[in-house]
């Protein structure tokens, strides 16, 4: 949503404090555009030394950046001083901006948030009018890292005294977001680590499973890895100190064999069966899925309240507590995720599970969770055995009755079963942090050895010798498809509309483009391949438009940038980015010249195409 | 004075000094609002703008109090003749602000030019990275890149070569403008996935991706470059790291990267750079990781508030925002944006 005031009034009231230069972030690259047409005609200009000077530095910058010379927006940025800068410029273009504003030639410049992510932008002021930005479908708070960011753009060292942050409201605007965003700290930063196909097999060309394994130590999802389980540990120290006054008696491990001649007394009372029809997943998990932890349902987060089996059926269920703050009962198997979250509670035998305030409590906790959690892996374990002590409860022979630590154990049960199922749980965890990066190795390793880029015993095969050096995402289809010779033969221009649709991961829509049959048919010969992989690599969009226009501006070399751009709704800068991003694509596969020649030939063919005017006047 | 502190100047001004300029220079001056007024100032042949520049230094001399401070009494100077009372236009009204606005729009300015003095975390910085790997922390704008160009320097003394890299190929294109501007064009390279411009140079400008599949060919005996001359590699806007579908070639990267290399990390401000210290101390034989935290912004911020009908007031209530003191907005703010959540649209 566009600020409540006026664009025009906006300038000008920064340009009446002295507020300018100042850059007015916007949620939207169409906020950012239409904010600058309603300057045409209006009477909020600047100098005409200054509109001298911004022509004569454009014309000088259009010398070394010719795709800027006729750009659209020059009379406006001329006239008025003012600006837009997102990513529907392009590069050349964004750049004359951001040079004008070093130089203070500018008063303002309308951007989008993106701006903040890394561009050298400095302005006196800075304009928000927004407290949450579009992440992926939703829109979601900005971070306190965010919103210094963006502020942070304020106040030029050596060319201010003083720089201002500027808040002005717009629909949905939070100002609390804002103010705790300027004041607090920002977010501690957290690994992202995970495992690629091309990681693994790099890792395999030049190293050892051990040191690999000590490779994979040193990252720093490791170390938080580790921290996370010293945490556990402590815990687990905890624990085996509570467990001190329940340890061996009259057997061993007495409250194993109290546990099975009360169910065996039990079972006598009902009669019935208990049969066990969980499957081996659910098993893993169930140790899990205990009160106080966090999961993750179709629905979103919740916490579970407490664990039971169904009367009727003897499914695992629990009650939890939803997000809305509503108290449900699901299956066990409905969860998704099981994160690394347990909060400790006295759970009570009725309706709500535990007692008011603690309800208050995980309401807070629910409303405030961070977007990224933590997961516990689960192991499945190997299908135990049948209990062997289960014979036992058939022949009902069992020494409790007449032991003398019968009362003992019969009171002490109750909380030393508990404590151990805690324990047990707790270093499952912390073996799980341990190992979790080593076993994603290994299952990636798997994959490739199933595919036949390694060996069974790890080595690369020629197949993984070359597989190797492509290392972009979706190396796994890219591989794969050389491996079919799904492009030999294959002309520059349909290799180049190939990969563009396999690298562009951005769903703005865009118009439809007519595609060459030779295309058409090749990408439905991509897209099954894709799928048939997507078990092991999510499939690529690979959407058609996109791999016509790549396909033109390779195909049609005498194609001006003018009339490619034109031929499509992408927006220039969009269009400039997928065409890099396939030209870094195919830079990959000519990689491949010394085992497959004549596909890097084809490669190289279309890069040299794809690197024309605008194309090639970055490096 | 050229026209931009000119501009600069008349702008500061009430409109009826700029009247009072303009009279007898500029046909029917009071028709016109003060933009339109200081536009004509500034289109005046310069020998006018001249005299006029000399005009507005008498004005400056005249204490700045009396004319924005007491109700914009009449400063008693001969120079300021009671104004010919033009027709009241909205813009006089709005160049004095309230009182409350007086304070914090107080200094906006440009500072003189000074000599350049390094702060004493950037020269703590530049110390470290002569003996261990250094991670800077500190807010945009703060001045990293003067650590990176010392460190860059150092390097190059000693006939290394150094690897800069950013996380974006349009932040690597303006750093390789400025660093060939900074150190000449002969000794600046940059390395993209199908070019290769100056590669030969001892300072070579890339994304972290392509550093990070140099360290994967030079592990795997493929060559490549000078490796075993890499003294320094240097990581802008490490805080990247963190970013969900990229962050993990900046930990390749880090645990690829020979050991005798120097690593100087550039971060915003972020919530835990002890941990990323800590973490590379860990890993990184023979050499400890420096953390230079620098959390004050050297120019301070202040933080105004906007209301749609064009009223400026305070945000919080400190003047300037101090960072991890807790916020409390100004009583101003908050009662024009209960008005404003009211009744957004005017
Ligand atoms: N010690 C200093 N004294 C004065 N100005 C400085 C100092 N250090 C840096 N600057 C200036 O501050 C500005 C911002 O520095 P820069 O290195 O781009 O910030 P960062 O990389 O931290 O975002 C530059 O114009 C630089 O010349």
């Amino acid at each position: 949503m566009p600020p409540a005031i006026h664009p025009i009034d906006l300038v000008d009231i920064l340009r009446r404090h002295r507020l300018t230069p100042a850059i007015i972030f916007l949620t939207s690259r169409r906020g950012c555009d239409e904010a600058i047409d309603t300057f045409i005609h209006s009477t909020a200009g600047v100098s005409a030394t200054r509109s001298k000077d911004i022509r004569v530095f454009l014309e000088q910058f259009a010398k070394d950046f010719p795709s800027i010379e006729n750009h659209p927006l020059i009379p406006v940025v001329q006239d008025y001083g003012v600006a837009a800068h997102h990513a529907g410029h392009l590069p050349s273009w964004k750049m004359a901006i951001e040079e004008l504003m070093r130089q203070g030639l500018l008063d303002a410049v309308f951007a989008t948030t993106t701006l903040a992510a890394g561009v050298d932008f400095p302005a006196r002021t800075v304009v928000i009018s927004q407290s949450s930005v579009r992440k992926s479908q939703d829109f979601s708070d900005l971070t306190v890292s965010e919103i210094q960011q963006l502020a942070g753009r304020g106040g030029r060292r050596g060319k201010d005294f003083v720089g201002f942050v500027v808040v002005t409201p717009s629909p949905y605007i939070d100002l609390h977001v804002l103010g705790k965003g300027l004041t607090g700290q920002p977010e501690s930063i957290d690994s992202q680590f995970v495992v690629s196909y091309p990681m693994v097999l790099n890792l395999l060309k030049a190293h050892t499973l051990d040191q690999i394994e000590g490779l994979l130590a040193k990252s720093f999802a490791q170390f938080q890895l580790n921290q996370r389980a010293a945490i556990h540990q402590e815990r687990l120290n905890e624990l085996h100190e509570q467990l001190k006054p329940y340890g061996p008696r009259e057997c061993a491990d007495w409250v194993a064999q109290w546990k099975v001649f009360d169910l065996a007394r039990r079972r006598k009372a009902h009669r019935r069966p208990v049969v066990n029809t969980d499957s081996p997943y659910l098993t893993a998990c169930l140790p899990f899925l205990t009160p106080g932890r966090l999961i993750g349902l179709a629905k979103g987060p919740a916490i579970i309240l407490r664990q039971y089996r169904s009367r009727g059926t003897g499914t695992p269920m629990l009650s939890v507590l939803h997000t809305k703050g509503t108290i449900g009962e699901c299956q066990a198997q409905r969860v998704m995720h099981i994160y690394d979250h347990v909060y400790e509670f006295h759970p009570i035998r009725t309706l709500p599970w535990c007692p008011p305030s603690t309800l208050h409590h995980f309401k807070q906790v629910l409303s405030q969770l961070p977007s990224r959690l933590p997961t516990v892996p689960i192991f499945e374990a190997s299908q135990e055995a049948d209990d062997p002590l289960l014979t036992e409860i058939l022949t009902d022979q069992f020494a409790c009755p007449t032991c003398p630590s019968h009362a003992a154990c019969k009171k002490d049960f109750t909380s030393a079963s508990r404590l151990q199922l805690k324990a047990q749980q707790v270093s499952k965890t912390i073996q799980a942090l341990l190992d979790g990066l080593w076993h994603q190795f290994q299952r990636k390793a798997d994959v490739l050895h199933k595919f036949g880029y390694l060996t069974a015993n790890l080595q690369l095969t020629d197949e993984g010798e070359w597989g190797r050096l492509i290392r972009i995402n979706h190396s796994l289809l890219i591989t794969e498809l050389i491996r079919m010779d799904a492009f030999s033969g294959m002309a520059p221009e349909l290799l180049a509309g190939v990969m563009a649709s396999i690298a562009h991961d951005d769903d703005r829509p865009s118009n439809y483009m007519r595609l060459t049959p030779g295309l058409a048919s090749m990408l439905t010969q991509v897209r099954q391949v894709a799928d048939s992989l997507s078990l092991y690599e999510p499939a690529p969009l690979l959407r058609s438009d996109v791999a016509a226009i790549a396909e033109r501006w390779i195909g049609q070399t005498e194609l001006s940038w003018t009339s490619l751009v034109r031929s499509t709704s992408m927006a220039e800068g969009d269009v400039y980015r997928l065409l890099a991003r396939t030209l870094e694509f195919l830079s990959q596969i000519y990689g491949l010249k010394g085992t497959h020649p004549s596909l890097a030939d084809t490669a190289h063919q279309a890069m040299v195409n794809m690197r024309r005017e605008v194309l090639a006047e970055l490096p | 004075m050229n026209d931009d502190d000119l501009q600069r100047e008349l702008v500061s001004l009430p409109i009826k000094y700029l009247h009072q300029l303009a009279k007898g220079r500029i046909h029917r001056h009071f028709r016109l609002g003060k933009r339109r007024l200081i536009d004509c100032i500034l289109a005046l042949p310069s020998a006018q703008k001249m005299a006029i520049a000399n005009d507005l230094q008498q004005i400056s001399s005249v204490p700045k109090k009396s004319t924005t401070g007491s109700n914009r009494a009449q400063p008693h100077s001969p120079f300021y003749p009671q104004p010919s009372s033009p027709k009241k236009s909205h813009t006089s009204e709005s160049t004095s602000p309230p009182i409350v606005l007086q304070d914090l729009l107080e200094g906006i300015g440009v500072p003189e030019p000074t000599a350049f003095i390094p702060d004493n975390w950037q020269r703590e910085a530049v110390e470290a990275i002569a003996q261990s790997d250094v991670i800077v922390s500190a807010p945009t704008g703060s001045g990293k890149t003067f650590v990176a160009t010392e460190a860059i320097k150092q390097a190059m003394a000693s006939k290394q070569t150094v690897i800069y890299t950013s996380p974006l190929k349009a932040l690597s294109n303006t750093k390789y403008m400025e660093f060939s501007e900074y150190f000449g064009k002969d000794t600046v390279g940059i390395l993209t996935g199908d070019r290769r411009d100056n590669a030969q140079a001892p300072l070579l400008i890339m994304t972290t991706e392509i550093l990070r599949n140099i360290l994967y060919d030079a592990t795997s005996g493929d060559l490549d470059l000078r490796l075993h001359t890499l003294g320094l590699v240097i990581l802008d806007e490490s805080q990247y790291l963190a970013d969900p579908e990229r962050g993990v070639v900046w930990e390749e990267t880090l645990i690829l990267c020979p050991t005798e290399t120097r690593l100087l990390l550039l971060s915003a401000s972020i919530g835990n750079p002890q941990e990323l210290a800590e973490w590379l101390t860990s890993i990184r034989p023979n050499t400890s990781c420096h953390l230079i935290r620098h959390t004050k912004r050297s120019v301070p911020l202040r933080s105004l508030y906007l209301h749609p009908t064009g009223q400026l007031v305070p945000l919080l209530e400190n003047r300037d925002i101090q960072q991890r003191k807790g916020y409390r907005f100004h009583p101003e703010t908050k009662r024009l944006f209960n008005e404003y959540e009211f009744k957004p649209y005017h």
